[in-house]
This record gives structure tokens, sequence and C-alpha cells, in this order.
């Protein structure tokens, strides 16, 4: 979306109010309405228009992915020529192994994620991603997960919450 | 877990319904009550399947526009835990160690930060360097997302997961 950014007061407190665990009881939303001060109704009128404008992907259960089954994962960079991005970058995109994709600022300048059941798993993903896409052994940083440290996806959405480091 | 909960976890994925009572038309949906539902939660929570059950959130579409991966290499103090160091502050919402490769790429510990310009992130993790005292590190902004969903997807992968 390239229109304007949620900038109603209202709406920056819902969504700092929403970064939470959702309460576990019979109405959810009548507890966030009383943290932000409207009416249950209101806040679901919206959240369901924050739903609409893309900007709530949705309230969902965050699953622990090795108890899922995925025991490795990696962060690999390439080097892709400008022209040649967007092609690479959807080779990329289709492998359900990967959940990330991003374009940076840099000489390596696409950066996705790959998780799995193993290391080899992991390995033959990339493997077909790299012979798919083209790209040279030496254009390409495989960066595998030592240690997952901290995974606390929280966003200060009201100004005043902006200044901690 | 039994085969309710990964049918209830499917149901939740897309999102909890934008209803007064959610558990309970999730509920309706599987043969549950919404207390039978909200109890199979907690138990997938204490048992560790379940890390946490919140919102998604675009960031770029409320005004946190300059997100940023950043690598850093601790070499000058390869025997202090930096990782620990970097994930206590409260603005880094991720933290890894991996395996660098040696002779082309030495950094090793990888945050991501937000904010709402280049300057307030660049701001931040130059005193994040200066207060755990590494001053090797690169910020990578990212410039275009192709793709970001949860790493665990039941319904991509057919619901066998």
């Amino acid at each position: 979306m390239t229109g304007p950014f949620v900038r109603d007061p209202v709406d920056l407190h819902i969504l700092d109010a929403l970064q939470g665990d959702i309460p576990l009881v019979d109405r959810p939303y009548a507890v966030i309405a009383s943290q932000v001060g409207i009416p249950e109704h209101e806040l679901l009128e919206r959240l369901t228009k924050l739903k609409e404008a893309g900007v709530l992907r949705g309230i969902s259960p965050v699953l622990e992915s090795r108890q899922m089954g995925l025991s490795a994962a990696t962060l690999v960079a390439l080097h892709v020529p400008e022209d040649n991005i967007r092609k690479v970058a959807d080779i990329v995109s289709s492998c359900p192994e990967v959940s990330h994709n991003f374009r940076r600022d840099h000489y390596y300048t696409l950066w996705f994620t790959i998780s799995a059941e193993n290391d080899e798993r992991v390995g033959q993903v990339l493997a077909g991603i790299l012979d798919r896409a083209g790209v040279p052994a030496g254009d390409h940083l495989n960066l595998p997960t030592v240690k997952k440290l901290k995974i606390d996806v929280r966003f200060p959405f009201l100004p005043s919450h902006g200044k901690e480091v | 877990m039994d085969s309710l909960d990964i049918h209830l976890l499917r149901e939740l994925e897309p999102g909890l319904p934008l209803v007064p009572e959610p558990f309970e038309e999730v509920g309706n949906r599987l043969g549950l009550t919404g207390a039978e539902v909200q109890e199979r939660i907690r138990n997938l929570k204490s048992a560790g399947i379940v890390r946490k059950f919140t919102a998604r959130i675009n960031q770029r579409l409320a005004g946190i526009s300059a997100n940023a991966l950043v690598a850093w290499n601790p070499a000058d103090s390869p025997h202090r835990d930096i990782g620990h160091l970097l994930a206590a502050f409260p603005c880094v919402t991720h933290c890894y160690k991996r395996r660098p490769v040696p002779g082309r790429w030495e950094f090793s510990f990888y945050t991501v930060h937000h904010g709402r310009s280049r300057d307030a992130v660049c701001a931040e993790v130059k005193a994040i360097a200066d207060q755990i005292d590494v001053n090797d590190y690169v910020v990578l902004f990212s410039t275009e997302e192709f793709k970001r969903v949860p790493n665990v997807r039941i319904n991509e992968n057919g619901g066998n997961l």
C-alpha cells in the first residue's frame, strides 16, 4: 500500500495494546477495549478496518518452530545484479521453507531465511535455489543459526514510546 | 498435541475472528465450547508449542518504515557473551548467533531494529555499539519486502505438521 500511514492516535493506541498476548477469556476484545478506553464494538469496527487496510495481518498463535519439527535454519545472502533481482526474489519466495525474503542496501542484495527439519534439508533447499537462480558459489553467504537468543517483536507505535534504546 | 489441537491451530492461523466471542465462534467449527478452545490454547502455551498469541502487524503501514538487520563482529572481545548483551536491549526484536564465513564474512551476531527513520535506527545502533564496546558492525536496511510470513505455517504445509 502506498497510501497514508496510520495516524489516528486511537488506532495507534490499539496497535500498541495488541502487542501483548490476547487474553484467553470469553470476550478478549472487551478487555483490550477497556485498556484503550473505547467500547468493545468500536474496537471491533476499528480492527476490521485495520485488517482491510492490511495493517493488521491477523491475531494468531505464533508456533515454536523447534516444537513443530523445524530444527534447522539459516540466513542466506545473495549478490544479485539489479536487473535480475525480481526474478531471483520470486524463485526464493516460492519455496515454502523460506519465511522472510528482503532486499537490502548492500553488495549482497537479497537476504532470506530457510527453516526445515534438519541441516541436510536446509542444504538441499539452498542448493536448489542457487541452482535455479544461477548464483555463482562465491556470490552468496550461508549463515546457519547457531543459537536463537531472542524473538520479541514489538513496535513502539505511539511516538512517546519511541526514544527508548 | 492431538489431532483436534492441529485442527484448532489451522483454524486460528488466518486470525482470530473479529467478533465479540471469538473463541466460541472458532469452537463452533470444531464442536468445542469457547472455554474448551481457551483451555487447549493454554495447554499448547504451557507445552511451549504456542510461543505467544498475538497480533501480526505490518509495521511499515503504521509509520515504522526503517527496518534493519545489523551484523556484529565481536572479534576484539571474543570471550564476552555479546549475544545476551544485545538481546537485553528492549529495542532489539530479534537476536541470533550465526556461523560466520571465515575470511569473507566474520559477523557472528545478528539483531533486528525498527524505527521511524534511518537516522533513528542508526542512532539506536550506535548507542548499543558504544555501550557494548563493539565497533565492527554493519547496518543492513531493508528496501523491499518480498516475503514475510510466520516460519511455521500449518495450512501452507497441508496441515500435516
